[in-house]
This record gives C-alpha cells, sequence and structure tokens, in this order.
C-alpha cells in the first residue's frame, strides 16, 4: 500500500469517558434556551409564590398554629408550580434529541447508549436539585422575616425544617428524572410531557376525587403511593409532638414518613429507570 | 477497514439490507451506490451501531464499533445533516460532541475552519440550509480526527464550491491512509471521487469492484454518430459485429465498436462523419444498466 498510515499511535489521544459524557451533557443543557427558561420559571414560581403566602399569612389566619410548620409551608409552597416546569424540561433534555436527530449523534459517539443517557439523567438531577435548594433556601430567609413581621416566629435554627427543604429539592429532582425516563420510553416531546403531567397532575387529582367519594381505603392507598403524593411526603413538616401514624392504620390506609415517601418515589424512578434502559439498549436509534 | 460479513437488516416483513458481505479497505475512497431505498443508509447506521442487525456483522477496524474505547477517533460519521438538535449553535453541538472523547475546543475550532463554519459557528442550528448543515454534519465527522470516514451523501445540497471541497477532503483523506466510505447519488461525482465502487440494488450488493473495472464491464456503452450518409455507414458497422440504433434521420447509435473503429471504417468508404461521439461507458450509464431492475421507486410518466 503506498499510502502512509494515520496517526502511529493513537492510544495516547484521549478516550471516551464517563466523566466527558458528563461534560457532554453538561454543555448540551446549557446550550439551549428551554433550560434557561424552565429554570428562571422554576426559581420565579418558588420564590413568588413562597413570598406571596409568606406576606399574607397572619396568626388570625394560620388560625395560631405552629409557625415552623407555615414556614416550611411558604418556602416549599411553589414546588406544586414548578414540578410542573421540571416535567416537562425532563422529557425536553431527551424528546427533543429524538425529535431533532441529534440522538443519533449522541449514540454514535457514545455507542453503549445507556451511559449517555445515565449521564444525562445525572446532570439533569444534579442541576435541578442545585437550583430548587437554591431557589427554597432564598424564598425561606426571605419569608421568615415576613412572616415573623405577621406575629409568626418561625425558627431558622430548626434542623428539621431545613431537611424538610432538602428533601423538597430532592422531590422536584426525582420528579425530572422520572419526566426524563418517561420521555426515553415515549421518544416524544408531546406525547411525553402529556404522560408526565398525567401521571403528576392529573392521576393525583381523579383518582383522589374518586377517593374522597367512595373512601375505599385501597382507592386511597393507590393515590398515596403515586409519584406525586409519596413524594411529597418528603417536604412535609411534621409538627413536633404530633402522634407518629402506622404505616398501615387501623383502617388499612397507607401513611408514609417521610423516608418512606421518599423510597416510594425513588422505586418509581428505579422501575421507570429500568424500563427505559432496556429500551434504549433494544431499540434502534 | 470495514468488513461486512452476512448483514442482514429487517424492519417487520421489509428486508432492507439482505446478507450482504463487503470490505472497505483504507487508503482509497469506496464509493457507495444504489437507488433510493437500496439500503445503502441502513447499512452505514448497522456500521456504527445505531441499528442493531437482524443477523451478520459488521466490524471496523476488527471490532464491532461499540467496543472501541474511543468511537469518534475510531470512526466520523455523517449519518445525515438533520442528526443536530437545531435549538443548539453549531459551535455549542460540537463542544458537546468533543466532551464525550475529551477533544479540544481548539479542535472544535480548527474543524469549524475547516469546514468553513466560522461566521455562522454561533447561530443557532435550526437557521442552517441544508448545504450548512452538511458542512456541520462533516466537521463533526472530523472531530476525532478518526481512521475511518462514513459519509452519507456528503455533498448533497453543497454549492459548487462546496461539492470540490468535499471532492478534495475525502481524496486527501484516503491519501493519508484512512478508510473514507461515501455515499452518493450523483454518479459524475463518485467518478471524480472513489477509486473503488461497491453498487446496492434492494439491500444485496450487486457490484463490488474498482472504477475502472467497473466501467470496463458495464454494458450499454454505445458511439453516437451523426453523417449525412448514415445510411451506408449502418450495414458496413453491422458487418463487423456492431449494432445500430436508427435515432433520427442522420444520427446513429452503435454499439459494439469503438469510436476510432468505426471512423476508420467510414474513412476508405468516403462517408463523411459530422460527429463520432462515445456516449454511455460511463459511470452513469453503466449504473442505471446495472440497477435498472432494482429499483424500488420507479418514477413514472406524467399521464397524457
Amino acid at each position: 500500500m503506498t499510502a502512509t498510515t494515520v496517526a502511529p499511535d493513537r492510544s495516547q489521544l484521549s478516550r471516551l469517558s464517563f466523566g466527558g459524557i458528563m461534560k457532554s451533557e453538561w454543555i448540551k443543557l446549557f446550550t439551549l434556551r428551554s433550560t434557561i427558561w424552565c429554570y428562571a420559571i422554576l426559581i420565579f414560581l418558588n420564590v413568588a409564590l413562597g413570598l406571596l403566602i409568606a406576606a399574607t399569612l397572619t396568626p388570625s389566619l394560620v388560625g395560631g398554629g405552629n409557625s415552623q410548620f407555615f414556614w416550611v409551608q411558604a418556602a416549599t409552597l411553589g414546588i406544586g408550580f414548578s414540578q410542573l416546569v421540571t416535567v416537562v424540561l425532563g422529557a425536553l433534555v431527551i424528546t427533543g434529541e429524538y425529535g431533532t436527530g441529534m440522538i443519533r449523534s449522541t449514540f454514535a459517539a457514545v455507542p453503549g447508549r445507556v451511559a449517555a443517557v445515565f449521564a444525562k439523567a445525572l446532570v439533569f438531577a444534579l442541576v435541578t436539585f442545585v437550583i430548587g435548594l437554591i431557589s427554597i433556601v432564598a424564598t425561606a430567609l426571605l419569608s421568615a422575616p415576613l412572616l415573623a413581621a405577621n406575629g409568626l416566629a418561625p425558627d431558622v435554627t430548626d434542623g428539621t425544617a431545613w431537611v424538610a427543604m432538602i428533601g423538597a429539592a430532592a422531590y422536584l429532582a426525582l420528579i425530572g428524572v422520572l419526566s426524563l425516563a418517561i420521555g426515553v420510553i415515549i421518544r416524544n416531546s408531546a406525547g411525553a410531557i402529556a404522560s408526565g403531567l398525567g401521571l403528576v397532575l392529573v392521576a393525583p387529582a381523579v383518582l383522589g376525587i374518586i377517593g374522597g367519594i367512595t373512601q375505599a381505603a385501597w382507592m386511597q392507598n393507590v393515590v398515596a403511593v403515586l409519584p406525586t403524593s409519596a413524594g411529597s411526603r418528603v417536604y412535609a413538616y411534621e409538627l413536633a409532638g404530633s402522634d407518629s401514624l402506622p404505616l398501615l392504620s387501623s383502617d388499612g390506609v397507607l401513611h408514609f414518613e417521610p423516608w418512606q415517601g421518599g423510597l416510594v418515589l425513588v422505586a418509581w424512578v428505579v422501575v421507570l429507570g429500568i424500563l427505559a434502559t432496556v429500551l434504549v439498549k433494544k431499540r434502534d436509534a | 477497514m470495514i468488513e461486512a460479513m452476512g448483514l442482514t437488516k429487517r424492519y417487520g416483513a421489509k428486508t432492507a439490507v439482505d446478507d450482504i458481505s463487503f470490505v472497505v479497505r483504507p487508503g482509497q475512497v469506496t464509493g457507495f451506490l444504489g437507488p433510493n431505498g437500496a439500503g445503502k443508509s441502513t447499512t452505514m447506521r448497522l456500521i456504527v451501531g445505531l441499528d442493531r442487525p437482524s443477523s451478520g456483522s459488521v466490524t471496523v477496524g476488527g471490532r464491532p464499533y461499540a467496543q472501541s474505547a474511543a468511537p469518534l477517533r475510531e470512526v466520523g460519521v455523517l449519518l445525515d445533516a438533520k442528526a443536530v438538535h437545531t435549538g443548539r449553535s453549531a459551535r455549542g453541538h460540537l463542544l458537546a460532541l468533543a466532551a464525550t472523547h475529551g477533544i479540544s475546543s481548539r479542535r472544535v475550532d480548527e474543524v469549524i475552519e475547516l469546514a468553513g463554519l466560522q461566521s455562522v459557528a454561533k447561530k443557532r442550528v435550526g437557521g442552517f440550509s441544508l448545504g450548512m448543515g452538511q458542512r456541520l454534519g462533516i466537521a463533526a465527522a472530523l472531530l476525532g480526527d478518526p481512521a475511518t470516514l462514513i459519509l452519507d451523501e456528503p455533498v448533497n445540497g453543497l454549492d459548487p464550491e462546496g461539492v470540490i471541497w468535499v471532492r478534495t477532503l475525502t481524496r486527501q483523506l484516503a491519501a493519508e491512509g484512512r478508510t473514507v466510505f461515501l455515499s452518493s447519488h450523483l454518479m459524475s461525482e463518485m467518478a471524480q471521487t472513489a477509486d473503488h465502487i461497491i453498487v446496492l440494488g434492494r439491500g444485496k450488493v450487486i457490484a463490488d469492484s474498482p472504477v475502472a473495472e467497473f466501467l470496463a464491464n458495464a454494458s450499454g456503452a454505445a458511439v453516437r454518430v451523426r453523417s449525412p450518409h448514415a445510411d451506408y455507414l449502418a450495414p458496413i458497422v453491422q458487418q463487423h459485429g456492431a449494432t445500430v440504433v436508427p435515432v433520427e434521420a442522420g444520427l446513429l447509435e452503435i454499439s459494439g465498436l469503438t469510436a476510432p473503429q468505426i471512423g476508420e471504417l467510414a474513412a476508405p468508404a468516403g462517408i463523411i462523419l459530422h460527429e463520432l461521439t462515445p456516449i454511455g461507458g460511463s459511470l452513469e450509464a453503466a449504473y442505471l444498466s446495472l440497477t435498472q431492475d432494482q429499483v424500488e421507486y420507479h418514477s413514472q410518466g406524467v399521464p397524457a
């Protein structure tokens, strides 16, 4: 052969690595406008709704209730709405790649595929957790003086309250990853967002109404294990001195401690994550 | 070096690639031809593991692509210009791909310059023309300075300057000892670029040979002869074994003899020739005659 050979020693060159894939996913996340918009809206919802409620709560309104409970409520009030943003963004970070064809570039660079999807989920979860935590902590710190001005007495040195707030940020991240897993399974933006919102928003509402009407324990239990209901236990502030309920009460209704609710949400993520992993390996890109 | 062994891909009941085996060698440009739907793009996707083969196997540099420790350094691939997120800038796209392999941002800027994308590197890909998209795809394929390049229709949508750029680039890459595997619908383009040709028809390899051999074996080579004495010329060449097809008054298409042979037969008979043009025998004609029966989607004449 007359042609010269290429790059005599290629083994010295950098290779595919998980760290590299993480960095790649980080670049991908922050080079899209949808990311910036979604996180801006998430921060706005968390802070604005928290401060709004903190400014309007008075001891007469809360019936002289526990100040800590209402402080945590104010700091995490936005979660009910900002979780919808993480559902949308979680789906978009993967379905945006399927929709545009980018996924073929991604999987050509990372032919093992699973590492690319894991790195994507990990980067998205970490960023969502950090941004969620910053916005919640900011809301807590800003709302404490507002509540104090209204005559409530939040104690910012209360560790239990901070654990609940960290739990709220973790909840946002996990709901986002759940939506990402649905995105991997469905591969279509509209379908994945609709399914994610259906699971997070519609299912608890509809099943909750049915459960409320029928008062059937099993129906209430179905609602209790949904990602939103179980997950929301993660950032519930347990009133000090309140009797802790057993996991299964005498009438057969499930009641989760915060850590138990967290485990149920993690189980959702794991199950859908395994399904997504199997499909991503099996399917043609 | 790309080696396919009994490679088969079925989508439901349809067999896109049907038990094909071929070798793409380094140091030359291998053209991959075939009508629409012949299975070229599927084959290329199978090589880089985007589609799973139904049976058979394909290796790059002796092992499956997915087992490479540095896939982007092994194979650069342009699958189609649409394998890019439209909301990201060209540079952002390349930086993200480069990061997976720890490829420096200096190399990213290098390939941007190489592909002539400097002025649009910061712009979102959604606004790119087809040609710009192709240039970005080629830039991405070159990122890892790979030993093998797989380019699916690289000149699609490129302006004449871009076509020449791709031709020069692929020739140069092959001259450096790389394996270059190139699909195209433009036979004339392939004639100027490829050293070796693999033709696919309905999922099967119907030709696999060097370009020169491919042309020599091609049927349908003919010579167009314009002469005021066409009626006298026809019987003379027929005596020498040629086939004559009268096209119009004074115009013949003669096959079975070369242009010099026809000229030498006409001269002693005192026949005046106004035109003596070899036709067919081009890659185009050879390709068309070869794939005539293999075309999946025939265009029908417009009904009167």
